[in-house]
């Protein structure tokens, strides 16, 4: 496992050197570092490079230069503590791009890493994102709602909001490391979808890099309720804290290409436990959801519980609006927070399930994730017009 | 008005006939009288004596009720135009998320806090005028204040058996229980016994009674809920005591990699 360096107090005069590329590699076991390191040398052979990292730094010598960093109290995302660090190294080393390297990021190939320094290097981009091809039925949180609600409100076309490499310019982290240190102040440790939301809030220019395939890591409790809680609670707050940003009227960015699906298993295996899940919350979690949900959204839901696992699907408009009214009622506290984001977790399962039966059904998990994201966009006004006017059921 | 009934009597104590030869009725009928005449007397005094009391109370009440109101009204103002709520929401981040705004809570806070003073120096006021007044033994005065602690003791069971009960359905029907709904009403309920013993207790009403009676039902419905769980869970029970055996005899020949059927799908 990685073992952390004390933190420098200050870098030395000697690292107060200039560089092209600033990348920050999170920590991770030394031999994925170690291959980290391989395809960093690989991507950038003729560019100065300096690689920040917490691991300690033993080791064959590499042409790469090294400095030590402070370790980020997050294990499998991008912390506050990063883009703080990012912007530090940055502006001593006067580096021109900075790239942000997640946990895993040894499974980024050397064209990855270039693409995604280049859009800031070379395209004059402030902040590039990475687009992983992901197996079908992986990143489903991601798919069902931080990607179709985050295009619709943001207007932005990350494909993965919640990226965990990040290519910036100086000002970008310049901009983030403030974001950053309030967020740290505030010890907001749930923060974790802001970056890509506050860069379009800010302005800056925005592309998005398509990386291929990436070993994703996984939070270290992996059980669906607290991931899909912590997750969704952090972008229903950060909807909470721009809503005067996404009410104005914004064009969206340009349509982006349809990734290709990666092959995967089909996971039908978990359909019937899935839509189990949601029969027996639907029988009893009605009191809750009636809080909540419209009574045209509870009559759709009740047709959806009467399905066979194999003919079940979630129809795209019922779960745009059981979405945008989860998000109202986060807003206004209708009832706790926790118990909020618990009573979503059945229904979010019952949109895996149907999801899993439409690309079972032949039709491209990415296409169908598409149609799910257009509708989000196409029911914005639903969301408006309840977060301004919330006591009108706009069933 | 003592007066009138005084002369009224003695009108008809003189206007009604004597019998002859009936002197020990005549003492009888003055005795009466005398005893009314004193009753009526004190009883007047003493309603007289408790009126100020009753009337001060009512107006500490409505001055307080209304300075809270200003009070709450002033302060959703300030808080609003220096965006407190965004400021707390920013700041504090718990995963105790009240229905209301901080704002909102503040200014309820301060509406409760003036009335409940304005209720605590009106009775305090009764109390004086009362005692300056007659020394009738009235037992109510002090239940008052136990009557005000039990009825906070009930809205705050009230809230954290609804609370504790949501919590339970919605963690079992996630961990997909069959029998979420009957272990969230046995919490509700467990939660709601114990609040009413600590209300009745509170109102010091029924005594070993009442703690007897509770230790029963609380007893009754934690016996129910273990016998509940234990029978319609037995079966899961033992397959998963039957299933970690298995694994820990097996782990030693399963590679850490291996795939199955839940594993194709990945949430994140």
């Amino acid at each position: 496992m990685a073992t952390t360096s004390p933190v420098p107090e200050d870098t030395s005069i000697a690292e107060r050197s200039t560089a092209d590329l600033l990348v920050l590699v999170s920590a991770m076991p030394s031999e994925q570092l170690a291959r980290a390191l391989t395809n960093l040398e690989a991507a950038f052979a003729s560019e100065s490079v300096i690689v920040a990292t917490p691991n300690e730094l033993t080791g064959e010598p590499r042409r790469l230069r090294m400095i030590s960093t402070q370790q980020s109290s997050s294990g499998w995302a991008l912390a506050p503590t990063d883009f703080v660090n990012a912007a530090q190294y940055g502006r001593e080393h006067e580096a021109r791009a900075i790239l942000l390297l997640g946990p895993g990021a040894d499974s980024l190939s050397p064209v990855a890493l270039r693409g995604l320094a280049d859009a800031v290097l070379k395209a004059s981009i402030d902040l590039a994102i990475p687009h992983y091809s992901l197996p079908p039925h992986a990143g489903l949180i991601n798919s069902a709602i931080l990607y179709p609600l985050t295009r619709a409100v943001f207007a932005s076309r990350a494909r993965f909001p919640l990226a965990i490499d990040l290519g910036l310019s100086l000002r970008m982290a310049e901009q983030l490391a403030n974001v950053a240190q309030s967020i740290s102040a505030a010890n907001q440790v749930e923060a974790l979808i802001w970056p890509i939301n506050e860069a379009v809030a800010a302005g800056f220019t925005i592309d998005e890099v398509d990386v291929g395939t990436r070993t994703m890591p996984q939070p270290s409790d992996p059980d669906i309720n607290s991931i899909l809680s912590l997750i969704t609670g952090s972008l229903f707050g950060d909807i909470e804290a721009k809503a005067a940003l996404w009410q104005r009227p914004r064009r969206p960015s340009p349509a982006r290409r349809m990734a290709n699906d990666v092959p995967g298993d089909d996971g039908t295996a978990d359909v019937a436990r899935m839509v189990s899940a949601f029969q027996l919350a639907y029988a009893n979690l009605q009191e809750i959801w009636s809080l909540v949900l419209p009574p045209n959204s509870l009559l759709l839901l009740k047709r959806c519980s009467v399905l066979d696992a194999a003919s079940f699907r979630m129809p795209d408009n019922l779960w745009v609006r059981v979405i945008y009214d989860f998000v109202i009622a986060y807003r206004l506290r209708t009832i706790n927070r926790g118990h909020l984001l618990g009573a979503l977790i059945p229904l979010y399962l019952a949109w895996v399930a149907g999801h899993i039966n439409v690309t079972a059904s032949g039709i491209p998990a990415e296409r169908h994730i598409e149609a799910v994201a257009a509708a989000f966009e196409a029911d914005k006004p639903y969301l408006v017009a309840r977060w301004r006017w919330p006591d009108r059921f706009n069933s | 008005m003592l007066h009138r009934i005084d002369s009224a009597l003695q009108q008809a104590d003189v206007n009604t006939p004597a019998p002859p030869g009936s002197f020990d009725n005549a003492s009888i009928w003055q005795h009466m009288s005398a005893a009314l005449h004193q009753s009526l007397d004190r009883v007047l005094t003493q309603l007289i004596a408790v009126l100020p009391g009753l009337l001060a109370f009512f107006v500490a009440l409505a001055i307080f009720s209304l300075a809270g109101a200003l009070l709450s009204w002033l302060s959703r103002q300030l808080l609003g135009w220096v965006k407190f709520d965004s400021r707390v929401t920013h700041t504090i981040k718990s995963d105790w998320a009240p229905s209301s705004s901080p704002s909102e809570i503040i200014s309820r806070v301060l509406f409760w806090g003036c009335v409940l003073l304005g209720l605590i120096i009106g009775v305090s006021a009764f109390d004086t005028s009362y005692a300056t007044g007659a020394a009738l033994p009235i037992s109510l005065l002090p239940y008052l204040t136990h009557a005000v602690g039990a009825v906070l003791l009930l809205i705050a069971g009230i809230l954290i058996a609804r609370f504790l009960a949501r919590s339970v359905l919605i963690s079992a029907i996630n961990a997909q229980l069959q029998y979420a709904r009957i272990l969230s009403l046995g919490v509700k309920w467990l939660v709601l016994v114990l609040t009413a013993a600590m209300v009745l207790d509170h109102l010091q009403v029924g005594g070993n009674v009442v703690e007897l009676a509770f230790g029963i039902l609380f007893g009754g419905i934690v016996l129910t809920l273990a016998l509940a769980v234990g029978l319609g869970s037995r079966d899961l029970v033992s397959r998963s005591l039957e299933s970690r055996v298995e694994h820990a005899g097996e782990r030693t020949n399963i590679p850490d990699d291996a795939t199955t059927a839940s594993r194709t799908i990945r949430h994140f």
